[in-house]
């Protein structure tokens, strides 16, 4: 009997470091926590705010690129001169 | 004004390119060998011409100018416009590709016949070729949307209803072709009347004139 309470007597000193430091931050936060998660909530709105900047960013983004370029532009007309040029020279082949 | 891929039902895609290949083939006939040029930078105008974009509140319209196309060139404005609407496919993404015929059809057959009225009706003077030019292209424009609706119309879709949702969409850009087409055909009359003779007559009957 003596030796199972002083069994429990060992096991329940063990455990009471593991318990205490848990129980007491969950009741008084020290402040040095409170300052850390006051920040974490500043840097958390700032960097979602970057992060929908950046989102609409992308979309402006692929808007501009779906839209026909100067290149093509430029490659459209030089596709229909050529083209044409070919007509032209085959018909001027056969005339001659 | 384009219809993308996927829009119609299969069978009006394949009408739309044996009837457009059909009309390509008898426009490339029509054409003479010394008109090439001309084709060419008309060519290069209407492909061009759809990038311009008239701002319409919210969203905006580009010109189509068929039925400038069409008053400049006669019966090879289609194969113009073929090339035209090919090239915007590719270079643009503007309609698909197999949506093509039907899209050739859709503008082509406004020009060739807005080309037809003109030849008909341009008179003599500057002043009535300057006018009717402009309501050629007037005309090219809100054709285009009718045949829109009609081919659309054959997906399904309420045919009165898209015709009109179609020509009140494109009433600024019709006005607008309206004013370009008469001041670019009225230039035309001025500075090279030649331009604008002889689209519809046989080439036979005044070859090299």
């Amino acid at each position: 009997m003596t030796a199972m309470r002083r069994g429990f007597m060992i096991a329940f000193l063990l455990l009471f470091p593991m318990i205490l430091p848990g129980s007491l931050v969950a009741e008084t936060p020290p402040d040095e926590t409170q300052e850390v998660i006051a920040l974490l909530k500043v840097q958390n709105s700032r960097l979602s705010k970057d992060l929908r900047r950046i989102q609409r960013e992308i979309a402006a983004l692929r808007a501009d690129l779906s839209e026909p370029g100067v290149k093509d532009i430029f490659a459209g007309v030089g596709y229909i001169f050529g083209l044409f040029g070919v007509a032209a020279f085959v018909a001027a082949r056969r005339k001659g | 004004m384009h219809i993308s891929d996927g829009v119609l039902p299969t069978y009006a895609t394949v009408g739309g390119y044996v009837v457009s290949a059909a009309l390509t083939a008898w426009s490339a006939r029509k054409t003479r060998s010394q008109d090439l040029p001309k084709l060419a930078v008309v060519t290069a105008a209407f492909f061009v011409a759809s990038l311009i974009h008239v701002p319409l509140g919210p969203t905006s319209a580009h010109l189509l100018i068929p039925g400038l196309t069409g008053a400049l060139l006669g019966p090879p404005a289609f194969l113009s416009i073929g090339l035209g609407l090919l090239l915007q496919s590719f270079l643009f993404q503007f309609g698909g590709l197999t949506a093509l015929g039907a899209n050739t059809l859709m503008m082509g057959l406004p020009a060739v016949i807005c080309g037809w009225i003109f030849q008909r009706y341009k008179g003599r003077t500057q002043k009535r070729q300057a006018i009717v030019g402009g309501l050629v292209g007037a005309l090219g424009t809100a054709m285009a949307a009718i045949f829109l609706a009609l081919l659309l119309g054959t997906g399904g879709e309420d045919f009165l209803g898209m015709a009109k949702l179609a020509l009140l969409a494109h009433i600024p850009v019709i006005i607008i072709e309206g004013i370009v087409s008469a001041f670019t055909i009225g230039f035309l009359a001025r500075v090279k009347p030649d331009l604008l003779r002889a689209a519809f007559t046989p080439a036979s009957r005044e070859t090299d004139g």
